[in-house]
C-alpha cells in the first residue's frame, strides 16, 4: 500500500463528505423528517465517516509511512560521519543530519535520554488533485500537502467535529419546532416567533468542516486562501445565526469586516510571494509537461534549498526582485551575480531589499493569521463572537477555525525570518496578557472562555514565535479538545440556565454532575495541572514545552526576557480564571434559587460527547514514553501526538539561526528547550504559577478568604481597565468606527445637499428646458406642420369642388383660363412698353 | 357704286352659311338637326377653302370631314338616338353662363383678328391659278417645290417637308382604328351568375 | 355694303374662324349629349382650319413670306386627326352608352373629387 497514493485519496474523501452533506442539507435539508430533523443525522454520519477515514488514514497509512523512513534513517545517523556530504544526501537523511547533530549535543551535554527527538523527518507527500486554471505562470490548482500534522489536524478536527455534531442534534433542539426567540423584540412589543432552523445550522457547520479541513489539507497558500474566506463566511453564517437580534448581527459583521483588515494583509502577503517566486504551492510538485516529468520547487524549497543545507536564504526570485533596478540596467542575473547581490547589504542595499521582501510576504501573511486567530490587535471580533450557538463557539471559535491561523504560522514556519518570528512572538506575548487579564472581570460564562480562548491563541503564537515549532502546534492540539470540552461544558450549563451570567449560577454541581466534573477535567486540562516530572493533563505537557522554548529564548535574547515571564504571569492569570469561572458556576451555594430549580442535567447525546472529550483532555498529550515504567512504549513504539509533531517539524527549523536587520536576534534550536536547564525551571515555574492561580481562586471563589468586591474596590481603575476590556472596543470605536461614520455623514450629508442639489438642479434646468421645448413643439413645430398639412388639405379640398368630373364644366375653366390669360397677357404688355 | 366683286360676293355666301349654321348646332337641342346643321356648316367651310386657293384641303374637306367624319357621327347619332336622348335639354343656368363666357372668348378673337393691319388691308391679287394637289403631296413626301429658290437659309430650313409627321399620322391612324374597333367592340352580357355545367 | 366690292383679307377669314370656334366651345360646354360635345370639336377644330387655311393663302395675303404650302398642311394633318378623334371618341360614347345605358355627360362624373 503506497501511502503516497492512498493518503491523498482518503484524506480527500474526509474532506469531501461534509461538502456532500452539505450540497444535500441545502437542497433537501427542510424536507429531511420533520423540521429537518434527519439533516442533523446526515451531517452527524458525514462527520462521523471522515472521523473514521481520519483515524484509519493517521493509525493505519500514516504509521507505517513513517516507520518506513525510520529505519534507513536511524542507519543513516548511525553511519554520519563528521564529514557527511550534505548535498548528496536525500532530503529527510539531509535532515536527520542536521537534526542528530543537536541531539548529540544534547545527549551529551545533559544526558537527556529522548531518543524521539531527533526522529526522522517525513518526506511530506505533495500534489495537485485538480488544476483549476493556467494563467502564464499563475497555476491555481487543488492540491495536498500531508505530513504528520495535516493528518493529525485532520483526525483532531474531524474528531471535535463529530463531538460536537453529536452535542449539537441535543442542544439545537429547540429549533426542530418554531421558536420564540426573547431576547427579540418587535416593534408591536411582542417577542419573535419564527420557523426553527435546524436543518440550516447544521448545513452551515458541514460547509465549515469542508472548508477547514481544506484549509489543512491545502496544498498552496492561494488554495488556503480560498479555504480561509469559506471558513470567514461560515463563521459569519454562524455568528448571525440568530440573525434577529442585533447583538448576532452585528457580531457577524464585526466578525467579518475585523477578518477582512487581516486578509488585506494576506493578500498583500500573497502577492509579494508569488510576484517574486512565481509559485504558491508549499511542496515540491512533480507534474509532466510536454511529456517530461519537471519538479517545480515549492515554496519551503526555495526558502530552505537543499544546496543551502535548509538555512533560510533569501530566494533567487526575492533577489531578482530586490535587484530590479540592476536588472533593468542590463545586469545578468546570472547564478554568480544573485549570489554577489544577497550578499549586498551596504552601501546597494539589494540584499538587505530582498530580506525585506521576504519580512513583508511573512509579515503579511501572518495579518491573516493575526485576523483569523484573533490576535491582538484584531482580537475584538472573537468575544463578540459568542453571540453564536454554543456548538459554534466550541468548534469554530475555539477549536478550529480561530486555530486556522495558527496553523497557518505553522505551516509557513519555514519562510518565517527571525524578525518576523519576533513579531508572532511579541503579538502572542501581547495577546495572551490582555486576553487573560479580562477574563478575570468577565462574568458572561462563554465570554470567559472566549477570552480564555484568545489568550490560548495567544500562547501558541507566542511559541511559535520564540522557535517552539512542536510546541505551538503542540498546544494548538490540546487546547482543542480541552477548549471544545470547556465550550460545550458551557453550553450544557447555558442550556440548563438559559443565562450565560454566572453571577446567576452557582453550586450546579449537584445538579449537573456530569457537566460539572467533565468541565473539572477541562479546567484542569487548561491550567496545566500535573506533578512535575512525571504526568500530568494533556495542557500540563504543552504549557510546559511553551515555557521552556520562552525559556531558553530568553537564555539567548536576554532584552526579550519578558516574553517568558509574561507568559509564566499569563498561566497564574489562566489558573485563576479558569476556576473562578468553575466555583462560581458549580460551587458553593445557588445565588439564583429560580434558575438553580430549573437547572437540570442536559441529556446523554449532550454530555455523552463531554465525556469523550473529557477523556482526549486529560490523556491526548500523553506519549507512550511517558509511561515508560509500564513498558507502554515496547509495546506501541514511540507514539503520541508530540511524536507525530516532531515528524512534521519542517526541515531546516532546528538550525539556530539569527536575524539578519537585528542581528543581536538569535534564535536557539527548539531541542535546548529540551535540556534540563530549561525544562526544570520551566516546569517547576509551570507548577508553581498554575498552583498559585488556582490558590487564589479557591481563596477568592470559593473559601471566600478574599472578598472578590474587595478586591475590585481596592483596584477600582485597573477593575474598570479590565471589565472595559482595556477599552480597545471603546478606543477602535473613536479611533476607526467614529471617524468613518463622521466621514460617511459627511460625505451623505455633501452627496444630499451638494450632489443631490446639483442634480435636482439640473432636472429642474432639464425640466424647464423639457418643458419650454415642449411650448416649442407644441405650438410652433407642431403648429407649423399642422398649417402646412390643413392648408394642403383647405387647397386639396378647394381644387376638389373644382373637380366636379363634369365634362362641360371643365371646357368652362378652359375657356374662362384661356380668356383670362389673354388679359393678363394683354395687361402686362401694355403696362410695360 | 363699284362692281361686285364676287369673290367677296362668294366668300361672303359660305362664310354666312358657315357661321349660321355653326350658331345653328349651338342653338338647336336636337341632336338629328345637329348633326344635319354641322354638315351644311362643313360644308360651306369647304366653300371657304375653294375660295381661299385651297382646293385640295377644301377637296379632303368635303371627302374626309363631311363625308367621313360626320357620317360616323350621325351613325352614332343613330345609334344612340333613343327616345329621351334625342333631344337633351341644357339647364338655363348653364345656357346663360355659356354664352357669357363664349361671348368673352369671342369678343377677344375678333378682337385680335381685326387688330392687324396687315390682316385687315388687302390688295386685290392676281389671280394666279395655282394647282396645290401635286406640291402639297410632295410636301409630304419631303420635297418643297414651292420653296426651291428660297434664298433665305434660315427660311430654306422648310425644305424639309412633311414626311416624319406624315408617317407619325399614317401610324397614329392604325393605332386609332384597332383602338376604336377594340372599345366599340360588342359586350358579353353577363346575365345572371356563372353558367352551370352540370 | 362695301363687303361685296372690297376683296376680302385674311381678317375676314379669321372673323369665320372665331365665329366657328367660339360656336363650338359654347357647343361643348352647354350639350349634354356626348355627340353634341362631339359635334362642337369639330366645329372647333374647323374653325381653327379656316385659319390654318387663311393664314397659307396666298390670293388673301399676296406679300405672303410666311407659312404658304404650310398652311394647307396642317390643315391637312388636322382633318386627318379630327377624323381620328371622331372614330375613338365614338367609339368611347358607345361604350359609355352600353355601360351606362346614357349618353349624358353629366352622369360621366365618376372623376370626381
Amino acid at each position: 500500500m503506497d501511502a503516497a497514493v492512498v493518503l491523498p485519496k482518503l484524506l480527500a474523501l474526509a474532506w469531501l463528505l461534509p461538502l456532500a452533506s452539505f450540497t444535500l442539507i441545502v437542497f433537501f435539508g427542510p424536507r429531511m423528517g420533520h423540521a429537518g430533523v434527519r439533516a442533523g443525522q446526515v451531517a452527524t454520519g458525514a462527520i462521523l465517516i471522515g472521523c473514521l477515514i481520519s483515524l484509519y488514514a493517521l493509525f493505519f497509512v500514516w504509521l507505517p509511512y513513517s516507520h518506513a523512513f525510520e529505519t534507513p534513517a536511524e542507519e543513516a545517523h548511525a553511519a554520519a560521519a563528521p564529514d557527511h556530504p550534505a548535498a548528496t544526501g536525500d532530503e529527510h537523511a539531509d535532515a536527520s543530519h542536521g537534526d542528530a547533530d543537536h541531539a548529540d549535543a544534547a545527549h551529551g551535554a545533559e544526558g537527556h535520554a529522548a531518543a524521539s527527538h531527533h526522529a526522522p523527518i517525513i518526506k511530506p507527500i505533495a500534489g495537485d488533485w485538480y488544476a483549476l486554471g493556467e494563467f502564464g505562470s499563475l497555476r491555481i490548482t487543488i492540491g495536498y500537502y500531508i505530513d504528520s500534522l495535516t493528518v493529525l489536524m485532520f483526525s483532531m478536527v474531524t474528531f471535535i467535529a463529530t463531538c460536537i455534531h453529536f452535542y449539537a442534534n441535543g442542544y439545537m433542539h429547540d429549533e426542530l419546532h418554531d421558536v420564540v426567540d426573547h431576547e427579540v423584540k418587535l416593534a408591536n412589543g411582542h417577542h419573535l416567533h419564527r420557523p426553527g432552523r435546524f436543518h440550516r445550522f447544521f448545513q452551515y457547520l458541514s460547509l465549515f468542516c469542508f472548508s477547514m479541513l481544506g484549509i489543512v489539507i491545502a496544498g498552496n497558500i492561494a488554495m488556503i486562501f480560498v479555504f480561509w474566506e469559506l471558513v470567514g463566511i461560515c463563521s459569519y453564517f454562524l455568528i448571525g445565526f440568530y440573525i434577529e437580534r442585533k447583538s448576532a448581527s452585528n457580531a457577524a459583521n464585526k466578525a467579518f469586516i475585523v477578518n477582512r483588515i487581516g486578509d488585506f494583509g494576506m493578500i498583500i502577503g500573497l502577492m509579494a510571494l508569488f510576484g517574486s517566486l512565481g509559485t504558491f504551492a508549499f511542496g515540491d510538485l512533480t507534474r509532466e509537461v510536454d511529456g517530461k516529468e519537471v519538479t517545480e520547487p515549492g515554496l519551503f524549497s526555495l526558502v530552505r534549498s537543499e544546496a543551502n543545507h535548509h538555512h533560510l536564504v533569501v530566494p533567487d526570485g526575492m533577489v531578482k526582485a530586490a535587484a530590479a533596478d540592476e536588472i533593468a540596467a542590463g545586469a545578468e542575473p546570472t547564478a554568480e551575480k544573485i549570489a554577489e547581490w544577497r550578499g549586498e547589504t551596504e552601501p546597494k542595499q539589494v540584499g538587505r531589499y530582498a530580506y525585506w521582501l521576504l519580512v513583508v510576504a511573512g509579515l503579511g501573511i501572518f495579518c491573516g493569521c493575526v485576523g483569523k486567530s484573533a490576535q491582538f490587535p484584531l482580537h475584538v471580533w472573537l468575544p463578540d463572537a459568542m453571540e453564536g450557538p454554543t456548538p459554534v463557539s466550541a468548534l469554530v471559535h475555539s477549536a478550529t477555525m480561530v486555530a486556522a491561523g495558527v496553523y497557518l504560522v505553522g505551516r509557513f514556519f519555514p519562510v518565517f525570518v527571525p524578525e518576523v518570528l519576533l513579531v508572532i512572538a511579541i503579538t502572542g506575548c501581547i495577546t495572551l496578557f490582555l486576553a487573560a487579564t479580562i477574563a478575570i472581570t468577565a462574568t458572561d460564562i462563554k465570554r470567559v472562555l472566549a477570552y480564555s480562548t484568545v489568550s490560548q491563541l495567544g500562547y501558541m503564537m507566542l511559541a511559535l514565535g520564540v522557535g517552539g515549532w512542536v510546541a505551538g502546534m503542540f498546544h494548538l492540539i490540546t487546547h482543542a479538545f480541552f477548549k471544545s470540552l470547556l465550550f460545550m461544558c458551557s453550553g450544557s450549563v447555558i442550556h440548563a440556565c438559559h443565562t450565560n451570567d454566572m453571577m446567576k449560577m452557582g453550586g450546579l454541581r449537584k445538579k449537573m454532575p456530569w457537566t460539572a466534573y467533565t468541565m473539572l477535567a477541562g479546567c484542569l486540562a487548561i491550567m496545566g495541572a500535573g506533578v512535575p516530572f512525571s504526568i500530568g493533563l494533556s495542557g500540563h505537557y504543552s504549557k510546559d514545552a511553551i515555557l521552556a522554548q520562552a525559556y531558553s529564548f530568553k537564555d539567548s535574547n536576554p532584552s526579550f526576557g519578558f516574553l517568558f515571564y509574561v507568559a509564566a504571569l499569563g498561566a497564574v492569570i489562566t489558573a485563576f480564571y479558569m476556576f473562578r469561572l468553575w466555583f462560581l458556576t458549580f460551587a458553593g451555594e445557588p445565588r439564583d434559587h429560580h434558575i438553580y430549580d430549573h437547572a437540570h442535567e442536559s441529556p446523554k447525546i449532550m454530555y455523552y460527547p463531554l465525556v469523550v472529550l473529557a477523556v482526549f483532555a486529560v490523556g491526548v498529550g500523553w506519549s507512550t514514553t511517558d509511561f515508560s515504567w509500564f513498558g507502554l512504549h515496547h509495546l506501541f513504539g514511540e507514539f503520541g501526538v508530540r511524536e507525530l509533531l516532531d515528524q512534521a517539524q519542517p526541515v531546516g527549523t532546528l538550525e539556530p539561526t539569527h536575524g539578519v536587520l537585528l542581528e543581536n536576534l538569535k534564535y536557539p534550536s527548539e531541542h535546548d528547550s529540551h535540556l534540563d536547564k530549561y525544562h526544570i525551571t520551566a516546569e517547576l515555574v509551570a507548577f508553581g504559577t498554575a498552583i498559585s492561580g488556582f490558590l487564589l481562586a479557591l481563596a477568592m471563589y470559593d473559601y471566600r478568604i478574599l472578598s472578590a468586591a474587595e478586591v475590585r474596590a481596592h483596584f477600582g481603575p485597573i477593575y474598570q481597565l479590565l471589565i472595559h476590556k482595556w477599552y480597545f472596543d471603546e478606543i477602535y470605536n473613536a479611533l476607526f468606527v467614529q471617524p468613518t461614520l463622521f466621514l460617511g455623514r459627511r460625505v451623505a450629508q455633501f452627496d444630499k445637499q451638494v450632489i443631490d442639489g446639483l442634480i435636482d438642479r439640473l432636472a429642474w434646468m432639464t425640466r424647464g428646458v423639457a418643458h419650454l421645448d415642449d411650448l416649442i413643439d407644441r405650438y410652433f413645430i407642431d403648429g407649423l406642420v399642422n398649417l402646412t398639412a390643413s392648408c394642403t388639405y383647405g387647397v386639396g379640398i378647394w381644387f376638389r369642388g373644382a373637380e366636379t368630373g363634369k365634362l362641360r364644366q371643365y371646357v368652362m375653366f378652359i375657356v374662362v383660363a384661356t380668356v383670362s390669360l389673354f388679359f393678363l397677357v394683354s395687361l402686362i404688355l401694355a403696362g410695360g412698353p | 357704286m363699284d362692281a361686285i366683286n364676287w369673290h367677296s360676293f362668294f366668300f361672303l355666301f359660305f362664310a354666312l352659311l358657315a357661321c349660321g349654321f355653326s350658331l345653328a348646332v349651338v342653338m338647336t337641342s336636337n341632336i338629328v338637326h345637329m348633326a344635319f346643321y354641322l354638315t351644311l356648316a362643313l360644308g360651306a367651310t369647304s366653300g371657304l377653302f375653294f375660295l381661299a386657293g385651297a382646293d385640295f384641303v377644301g377637296a379632303m374637306q368635303l371627302l374626309i370631314y363631311v363625308g367621313g367624319t360626320l357620317v360616323l357621327l350621325i351613325f352614332g347619332v343613330m345609334l344612340t338616338a333613343k327616345g329621351p336622348f334625342i333631344s337633351m335639354k341644357t339647364s338655363a343656368g348653364d345656357l346663360v353662363l355659356g354664352a357669357g363666357v363664349g361671348g368673352a372668348l369671342l369678343v377677344l378673337l375678333l378682337a385680335a383678328a381685326t387688330q392687324v393691319d396687315a390682316w385687315r388691308v388687302s390688295e386685290p391679287s392676281p389671280p394666279v391659278a395655282q394647282v396645290t394637289a401635286s406640291r402639297l403631296g410632295m410636301a409630304l413626301l419631303g420635297a418643297r417645290v414651292d420653296k426651291l429658290d428660297e434664298k433665305d437659309p434660315v427660311q430654306a430650313r422648310g425644305m424639309s417637308g412633311y414626311l416624319l409627321p406624315f408617317e407619325i399620322v399614317s401610324v397614329h391612324l392604325l393605332v386609332v382604328l384597332i383602338g376604336s374597333a377594340y372599345l366599340a367592340r360588342p359586350k358579353k352580357r353577363m346575365v345572371g351568375g356563372p353558367v352551370d355545367t352540370a | 355694303m362695301n363687303l361685296l366690292t372690297q376683296p376680302v383679307g385674311v381678317s375676314h377669314y379669321l372673323i369665320v374662324g372665331a365665329i366657328m370656334f367660339v360656336a363650338g366651345v359654347v357647343c361643348m360646354a352647354t350639350k349634354r349629349n356626348a355627340l353634341g360635345v362631339l359635334m362642337g370639336i369639330e366645329l372647333v377644330l374647323n374653325g381653327a382650319n379656316v385659319n390654318f387655311v387663311a393664314f397659307g393663302s396666298v390670293y388673301l395675303r399676296p406679300e405672303v413670306t410666311g407659312i404658304g404650302l404650310d398652311g394647307q398642311l396642317v390643315a391637312l394633318f388636322v382633318i386627318v386627326l379630327a377624323a381620328a378623334e371622331a372614330a375613338v371618341a365614338l367609339a368611347i360614347t358607345l361604350n359609355f352608352y352600353n355601360n351606362h345605358s346614357t349618353v349624358d355627360v353629366d352622369q360621366a362624373d365618376e372623376l370626381k373629387g
